[in-house]
């Protein structure tokens, strides 16, 4: 038996007999663990390597940035763009043990809406931490955002976790329309968004716009791309008699709650009596619309770039866009292969959000957690608790809505610095030792090793007048300094 | 630099009005028998539908009698202490206010009522989350949003920024050694190096911390011989007191104050509402007498999920109602007198769901006003979807 498949047993026994610290102890055994030596950035700017990781990843787990240096970006960005060919047993081992993700969205009307809540934020944040599918992870969370879904509104709560497998997992690095079509009949979008209220039974009912509006406004075509509220209306038309049923277990279509008139959408006309086809008609104009191709590499760029991200570099993605109907893998191969994105002034000028903000801190510190309640409260006091964003545009990608919960990320930072998390532990003295931190002067290894350069020199005499009167062998002083290296302005953009 | 009289002006007048609006929210939780509140004195039902439960009608010249509001309503004798607010016109009263939740549940109606939504509308946030969103001009500050006690309230789910706190000691950088006085030197020069948003953000956060700090040093003496009571109601707006003096841009705080479930030996002029009544009283005419000097810019509204039965069950107190009786209180509030219709303590349709005083008033209608009128945000069809405002006069425009 080689390791693979002896993890892989392990990992099967393991998850149903549901012991923490039995898999955080194998989880350390067979390679989530601080490699023995690491070599973190060693220049004045951010590390090419580190930037391209740092966007890609959320956040650099110990050893990432060797790795990368070893195989080199290319080799390495195509792995993330095959997730199934990363061996991710290790993660599964914590995130897959929560039944209700993997249930049908009828079979979770039976559980208890804490449970089906604190599962899928568990298993969100668990995935984003322990996945070696990172790209994977992160286009997850882009997605979920784009497609948003709040999970307290009506049933949502019951059928979210199978619109995240069904819709945003299973085509998160796939073709675009298949995305916007998932979503368009997930249930839980059936009733976020009304779709299921959209119907045209008798002669006087009016459509819901509620979808139509979204679709286009926030998934396709951008609030600028060139449509009319006419077009809302016929889209909403067009959109009518999708229903799912809760006990018979599917999605349906409807047709004597379908208006089967004719519609004109966007310059097309879609003919009378189209009946579910409408659907299919109404997915091609939109996706396939230019407005869609812009907007949705804008929203790339932004997030993966710069938040004011180059025109050449929209453009350039646009054309792959539109070359590839809407492959979601080749936008990105173009994105994190061009020129533009390693434009040195975009290096960590990114905003890190909470969600980000904390997974990052764990992963650079190779924590070992289990997402209890107490690591989630941090995620509610800063505002950014996955599903719970109440409008359909999802969390804003902008710095600034966040900026009111510094309090709460520097208490978080000392907290996970200094153990004081509970069901959460980080192991610094092993950290420590692989960085060959050996004097206060070593303090620029942990602080690149987190950061991806080294400090400049107001920096590093910031960290020398702390140390100045200290005890640097003294546990809790060193956890303090870690915890301001996670404070810093520096470590709060990527 | 260039500044122009009038801008120099302006600048001025700016800095003077800087002044945050504050809105306090204080909700008792249980459904609280506000009939016994402002007693409908001139109504013969009452009397008759609560033989043993009831308020007297105010005598002149007796000592804990009811306060004659007018020919019709009086306070309950331990409401008193707002008497003065009342005459003054600042303590707003809205009759029967209530949502169209029939469940007679404490926990949906709470929710729905937090919640801002209709009955079958389910909406997660909290209306006060909503507000705090949308306005996102005023959201930045670190302390715009708190709320007493140990939970988030269901009406702040959403907010950019919640504080749960207890007390202000617990607005602080905890860190691994306990002295975090050398690691916050350190956060502030490292927030200081640069003058990106990031950092300046970073430096008014603690900038709010300091001046947390330094008003703990000293002893908190509240002003204008404002005599909170001795319990936590009377501490938690006694630290609100403080948020708002300390100018540190609160824009809302929560305030719950429980047992109002009144199923049992209610009690009348004193008894076991009557305690609760007093505290809620003493704690607001403190609280107004305390921030005198801000009363233009606090708002302190009071709700419950829904009023009592209008008549008394056989162990002497009132089971779950419906409509109930709204209270704010501030310059802005349109106050001095009761506000709506007598609804009458017939055809109280027990048999749709527990009976009480009939709804006239969507209480969204109100926090529209409030939301509209004082605090400033016209967004309200997003904080309210679905919802359409009717016009009750709350607020003075």
């Amino acid at each position: 038996m080689n390791r693979r498949d002896f993890v892989k047993v392990i990992a099967g026994t393991l998850s149903l007999c549901g012991c923490n610290d039995v898999i955080s102890a194998v989880s350390k055994q067979f390679g989530q663990d601080i490699p023995t030596t690491l070599s973190p950035a060693q220049q004045n700017v951010v590390d090419k390597d580190f930037h391209f990781l740092s966007r890609t990843t959320y956040g650099l787990w110990p050893g990432d940035l060797e790795e990368v240096k070893k195989i080199g970006r290319e080799t390495w960005l195509e792995q993330q763009l095959q997730p199934q060919s990363i061996n991710d047993t290790l993660c599964d081992l914590r995130a897959r043990r929560f039944e209700t993700i993997h249930h049908h969205f009828s079979t979770c009307y039976e559980y208890k809406k804490k449970t089906l809540r604190s599962e899928m934020v568990k298993h969100t944040l668990l995935r984003a931490i322990y996945s070696r599918r990172q790209l994977f992870e992160v286009m997850v969370g882009f997605w979920s955002d784009h497609f948003n879904i709040h999970i307290e509104k009506a049933d949502c709560i019951y059928l979210k976790a199978t619109d995240d497998r069904e819709v945003i997992r299973k085509h998160a690095l796939g073709n675009f329309r298949d995305l916007v079509r998932a979503s368009a009949i997930s249930p839980a979008m059936l009733v976020y968004l009304d779709g299921k209220s959209n119907q045209k039974q008798k002669p006087q009912d009016i459509p819901n716009e509620n979808y139509a509006r979204e679709l286009l406004e926030l998934h396709t075509l951008g609030v600028y791309g060139g449509y009319t509220q006419k077009d809302v209306f016929e889209v909403a038309r067009a959109l009518t008699g999708w229903r799912y049923h809760r006990r018979k277990r599917n999605v349906f279509f409807n047709a004597h709650l379908h208006d089967q008139g004719q519609k004109h959408i966007l310059g097309h006309t879609l003919p009378a009596n189209g009946g579910k086809e409408d659907l299919e008609r109404v997915l091609d104009i939109v996706c396939h619309h230019p407005s869609t191709a812009a907007y949705i590499c804008y929203k790339l760029a932004k997030r993966f770039v710069s938040p004011t991200p180059p025109k050449s570099l929209i453009a350039s993605m646009s054309k792959v866009f539109t070359d590839t109907k809407g492959d979601i893998k080749a936008v990105l191969r173009h994105l994190f292969l061009s020129e533009e994105f390693y434009t040195p002034t975009f290096f960590a000028q990114k905003f890190k959000r909470p969600f980000h903000f904390i997974v990052s801190s764990l992963r650079f510190l190779a924590a070992d957690t289990h997402a209890r309640r107490p690591q989630i409260n941090y995620l509610e006091r800063m505002g950014q608790v996955p599903f719970q964003y109440p409008t359909p545009d999802g969390y804003p990608d902008e710095m600034q809505p966040w900026l009111g919960t510094l309090l709460w990320r520097w208490n978080f930072a000392h907290a996970v610095a200094a153990n004081k998390i509970s069901g959460t532990r980080i192991y610094l003295k092993k950290l420590i030792k692989s960085l060959q931190v050996n004097d206060k002067e070593d303090v620029k290894k942990v602080f690149a090793h987190c950061i991806g350069r080294l400090p400049t020199s107001q920096e590093q005499q910031i960290f020398s007048e702390y140390m100045e009167d200290k005890d640097m062998k003294r546990v809790t002083n060193q956890q303090e300094l870690l915890g301001l290296i996670l404070c810093s302005p520096a470590f709060q953009r990527y | 630099m260039n500044i122009t009289r009038q801008g120099f002006l302006r600048k001025l007048l700016f800095a003077k009005n800087k002044q945050q609006n504050t809105l306090v929210c204080i909700f008792l939780r249980g459904g609280a028998d506000t009939l016994n509140f402002v007693v409908p004195y001139g109504d013969d039902d009452y009397y008759r539908l609560r033989p043993s439960i009831h308020i007297a009608a105010p005598k002149n010249n007796k000592r804990e009698s009811a306060v004659r509001l007018d020919d019709f309503y009086a306070f309950h004798p331990k409401l008193s202490p707002l008497y003065p607010l009342f005459k003054e016109g600042k303590l707003g009263i809205v009759q029967a206010v209530g949502s169209d939740n029939t469940s007679g549940s404490h926990f949906e109606a709470q929710d729905q009522m937090e919640h801002g939504s209709s009955q079958q509308q389910l909406i997660g946030s909290g209306w006060l989350g909503r507000h705090l969103r949308l306005h996102n001009n005023e959201h930045k500050k670190a302390i715009s949003a708190v709320a007493m006690g140990t939970t988030i309230p269901e009406s702040l789910r959403g907010a950019p920024n919640i504080n749960v706190i207890q007390s202000l000691r617990d607005l602080k950088i905890q860190t691994a050694s306990g002295n975090s006085q050398s690691a916050r030197d350190a956060i502030a020069k490292m927030y200081g190096i640069q003058n990106s948003t990031l950092n300046q953000h970073g430096q008014d956060t603690l900038g709010l911390l300091q001046k947390i700090e330094n008003l703990q040093k000293s002893e908190y003496h509240p002003e204008n011989n404002a005599d909170y009571p001795q319990n936590s109601f009377g501490a938690e707006l006694r630290e609100v007191a403080r948020l708002i003096k300390g100018q540190l841009g609160l824009q809302v705080a929560c305030i719950d104050l429980g047992g109002w479930d009144t199923h049992f030996f209610q009690g009348q002029e004193s008894g076991l509402q009557a305690g609760n009544i007093d505290i809620l009283a003493k704690g607001l005419a403190a609280f107004d007498a305390d921030l005198h000097r801000y009363k233009s810019s606090v708002t302190t509204i009071v709700m419950t999920e829904f009023g009592r039965r209008v008549y008394e069950n056989s162990s002497m107190g009132t089971d779950h109602g419906r409509a109930f009786t709204f209270f704010a209180l501030g310059e802005k509030i349109n106050g001095g007198k009761v506000i709506g219709k007598w609804p009458g303590l017939k055809n109280t349709n027990d048999e749709e769901g527990p009976g009480g005083l009939n709804v006239q008033y969507d209480y969204r209608s109100l926090l529209s006003e409030i939301l509209r009128d004082i605090l400033n945000n016209k967004q309200l069809a997003q904080i309210f979807p679905g919802f359409t405002p009717q016009k009750i006069g709350l607020t003075r425009r």
